[in-house]
């Protein structure tokens, strides 16, 4: 399988198997496509999103895989609802950011990009969080 | 009232008459059954941000007068719900904003009738 699928198969395993004090469990997904009335329900959903690589020497180059990992709900968007699904936001980013991949331990992650923090267009529109959290992995291979 | 508000008030009338079918509007606790047309209906798909979002989109003409919640005729608001019954379902719509367009607007000149957007957010067996 590919390298940065791996990768977002170890991001899926590692969410599910935290505890982030809610029921969560995390989906990968080349094309999720979602039913307004199923984002009642919080949904996490894996992403690759690009990679590139550099030469490090003559036999090995340094990689970095992208994984998005989107955090969306459709809420009574109160000032607390949304206070506490931008919490859950801050703690995946903090344990991505800070634990290698269990099932990966090769990948480190190197960056996390929160753009947006949340989506202002969704909340007005839809009446919906979504959060984008973009994680760097690098591997060197 | 000028010639043109008659024809429309006439219009409109016939419309409540002749096109409409029951439906429960709904703001939390309180509710109201009234009459509306459904103005339109379309499928949407919307960009969410590395992931798409579908949906429902469906409009709903009422009458001024008919929105009245508590003893109030009100406006509608964002979030409201619309409640319409079909078969043995009950298929479930929130107002909200269209593109660049408010959650409602007058349909017509004379400020009788609401247009309501809506998206459909449930469906109840």
């Amino acid at each position: 399988m590919a390298v940065i699928v791996d990768i977002a198969d170890a991001v899926v395993n590692d969410l599910n198997a935290t505890d982030f004090g809610r029921p969560l469990t995390a989906v990968r997904s080349y094309l999720p496509v979602f039913d307004l009335k199923a984002m009642k329900t919080l949904h996490v959903t894996v992403v690759p999103k690009a990679l590139s690589n550099t030469a490090l020497d003559r036999n090995r180059d340094t990689f970095e895989y992208q994984i998005d990992v989107a955090v969306q709900q459709k809420i009574e968007p109160t000032l607390a609802a949304l206070d506490d699904l931008l919490t859950l936001v801050e703690q995946i980013s903090d344990h991505l950011r800070t634990q290698r991949l269990l099932s990966y331990p090769g990948a480190r992650c190197t960056e996390v990009k929160n753009d947006p923090v949340y989506a202002t267009e969704h909340l007005a529109e839809w009446r919906q969080f979504t959060s984008l959290l973009t994680l760097t992995y690098r591997v060197v291979r | 009232m000028d010639l043109l508000e008659q024809c429309s008030r006439w219009l409109n009338s016939q419309r409540h008459t002749h096109l409409t079918r029951e439906i429960s509007y709904r703001r939390g606790v309180q509710a109201v059954t009234l009459r509306a047309t459904v103005g339109r209906t379309e499928f949407e798909l919307g960009d969410g941000l590395g992931t798409v979002i579908e949906t429902q989109v469906r409009d709903y003409l009422i009458r001024v007068e008919d929105l009245v919640l508590s003893g109030q005729q009100t406006l509608p608001e964002r979030g409201d719900r619309i409640e319409e019954a079909q078969d043995q379902l009950t298929f479930i719509y929130e107002v909200l904003p269209l593109g660049d367009e408010p959650a409602w607007r007058y349909s017509d000149l004379y400020r009788q009738t609401f247009r309501i957007h809506t998206r459909q957010v449930d469906l109840e067996e």
